[in-house]
């Protein structure tokens, strides 16, 4: 029961991350590489700030920012220098990872005397429940700081999720789903594409700054490496997410990404629970992707014969 | 109005691929006049309204619109003046996104957005009214995707985004070209009607010497990159589509003489 939770956690967690995925590879077709650098970067930022003793909330909104800026990066370097968009990505994600070292200042920085969000879940569930250890819930009995960090996970997701839903109905907001949807179109109504692309890429990685942000005050240590293969995780989480909610409207998607990364941590949690080997996880994943954006295309051409060509 | 001075463009310089669009295109518009432009394939017509909207900066020449000198402005700059309706029925709709979201985009054309809500009831209720005015049912559907509509209702659509807001000029690129017949005349009732309603400037290229010489109060016809011929005031009312094709036989002719007298002269002197 305790792994569930602890899968469900991670995954609502990394929900963010595939929120940011969402952003770039759906609505603007963007294969942002970023994302492997900007996690980390999110992660490194708030570590830091929470070792100086910065309080968490505003060392999280750091981790924010931080990815903020390097997205921006990214599209400016796409946009105003002409680069081409996946190494525009590769280039800021390259750089991001002497940045976080320097950031860190070491390549992994523990947590665990210091106050973070999660800590704070912890300290507030205690007062609520009288400084009980464990909650009983379905006759299992459950930790009670694995339940205040799932709550906690599910509150803030969803307050993510929801401000993000709101963003996309407002003029702004519209504007840049409409900028994925046919630049030439909203070029000729006013509004610059490539203010709007640097704009979302810097909201997309912000949101995958901030799951590397609560990934590391969760597990409780930022380490260098732990934004790699995150982009092909995010890109898993919303192909799954788009298969279960079945349609276009970006409400059921945002809402589909959180459900396929949460999904998909516990499919992961369970294999591995089943004795697949950890150093395949990448792998398996990378394969499923392929498989997923493969197999749709597949299907219809094995559906519709291929023409014949006419008899004269 | 619009005042076009000397305008060039050359795609590809220096390459093989060099091609003179514009070859020094000078035109003088008054403030609600609705000019026509006719020409052969490749003549520059769709070059000099991009030219205009700024798709790309011309390589010399000026451009005033509005009193105002535009030749440096990026497109989504001058969208605050110009209107727009694409060849392409795809080209000028979000598909994925409401007939109601596309239109709510458009009545903010040229203005900064921020973060109101791009729907509310009142503008919704304002949106099915203007749509009603089309008559083509669409006013109970404006939830639908734009996507699923046929070629001659987003041209609809379109037209009524680019004059939502009305606009110092309306551009027009051969937009009843990829309709049906019956489409494309509703469309061009609509564009007659919503041009004369506004008394919008407008260019309007097209194919159809029957729109040219129905629609519009001057034909220009271009070839090469040049301005051929101008018809204005009584030449203009003058004219039928018969003159126009006769034109573009001249121009034809012409054509297949070049090539043969630079032979002749070719073997004459070599
Ligand atoms: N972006 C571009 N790059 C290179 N060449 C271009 C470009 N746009 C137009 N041209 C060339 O410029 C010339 C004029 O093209 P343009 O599209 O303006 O013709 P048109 O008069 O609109 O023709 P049509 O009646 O076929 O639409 C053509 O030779 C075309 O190939
Ligand atoms: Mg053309």
């Amino acid at each position: 029961m305790s792994l569930l939770i602890g899968a469900s956690t991670i995954g609502l967690i990394l929900a963010l991350l595939a929120l940011g995925v969402y952003l770039s590879f759906r609505i603007f077709n963007f294969p942002d590489i970023t994302v492997d650098g900007s996690l980390t970067f999110g992660a490194s930022v708030t570590a830091i700030l929470l070792v100086r003793h910065v309080p968490p909330v505003l060392a999280t909104l750091a981790g924010f920012g931080a990815g903020f800026l390097a997205g921006a990066l990214t599209g400016i370097l796409h946009t105003k220098f002409k680069i081409h968009g996946l190494l525009s990505g590769i280039l800021v994600m390259t750089a991001l990872y002497s940045v976080n070292l320097h950031v860190m200042g070491k390549s992994n920085l523990p947590l665990l005397n210091e106050k973070t969000l999660a800590t704070a879940a912890e300290h507030l569930a205690m007062r609520l429940r009288g400084g009980e250890q464990d909650v009983g819930i379905l006759g299992w009995s459950v930790g009670l700081r694995d339940l205040s960090m799932l709550l906690g996970a599910v509150g803030l997701v969803g307050a993510v999720g929801g401000i993000l839903y709101a963003f996309f109905c407002t003029d702004l907001g519209t504007a840049m789903r409409a900028t994925g949807d046919n630049p030439q179109m909203i070029r000729a109504l006013g509004v610059s594409v490539d203010f709007i692309l640097i704009l979302g890429l810097a909201l997309s990685n912000g949101l995958v700054a901030l799951a590397g942000s609560l990934l590391a005050q969760y597990q409780g240590f930022a380490d260098v490496q732990m934004g790699i293969g995150m982009v092909v995780w995010g890109l898993a989480s919303v192909i799954i997410g788009e298969a279960l909610v079945g349609t276009q409207r970006f409400g059921f998607l945002i809402t589909g990404a959180v459900m396929g990364s949460v999904l998909f941590r516990l499919l992961v949690a369970i294999a591995l629970r089943w004795g697949l080997n950890p150093n395949d996880l990448k792998l398996i994943t990378a394969v499923f992707v392929f498989v997923a954006l493969v197999a749709p295309n597949l299907v219809r051409r094995l559906r519709s014969p291929v023409p014949k060509p006419n008899p004269a | 109005m619009l005042d076009l001075d000397q305008i060039l463009k050359t795609f590809n310089p220096g390459t093989p691929n060099e091609v003179r669009a514009l070859r020094g295109v000078s035109l003088r518009l008054e403030r609600g006049s609705f000019l026509i432009i006719i020409g052969t394939n490749g003549s520059g017509k769709s070059t000099l309204l991009n030219a205009v909207a700024g798709t790309f900066l011309v390589d010399t020449g000026r451009i005033t619109l509005a009193g105002q000198d535009i030749t440096r402005w990026s497109e989504h700059q001058r969208a605050r003046l110009v209107g727009r309706v694409f060849q392409n029925p795809f080209s000028g709709t979000a598909p994925t996104m409401s007939i109601a979201e596309n239109l709510a985009m458009a009545a903010l054309r040229g203005r900064p957005r921020g973060f109101g809500w791009a729907l509310n009831a009142r503008l919704k209720g304002e949106i099915r009214d203007r749509i009603r005015t089309l008559n083509m049912g669409l006013e109970d559907r404006v939830d639908n995707a734009i996507g699923s509509l046929s070629g001659g209702q987003r041209q609809a659509l379109t037209l009524l985004m680019a004059t939502w807001l009305k606009p110092e000029l309306l551009l027009l690129d051969e937009h009843t070209a990829a309709l049906d017949p019956k489409s494309a005349d509703q469309v061009i009732r609509l564009t007659h009607e919503i041009i004369q309603k506004d008394r919008l400037t407008t260019l309007m290229v097209t194919h159809s010497m029957q729109q040219a010489v129905n629609l519009g109060d001057r034909i220009v016809m271009m070839h090469r990159g040049q301005v051929l011929h101008d018809l204005q005031g009584a030449e203009r009312a003058r004219v039928r589509p018969e003159d126009l094709l006769a034109r573009f036989d001249q121009v034809r002719r012409r054509e297949q003489l070049d090539p043969a007298v630079a032979e002749l002269l070719q073997r004459s002197y070599v």
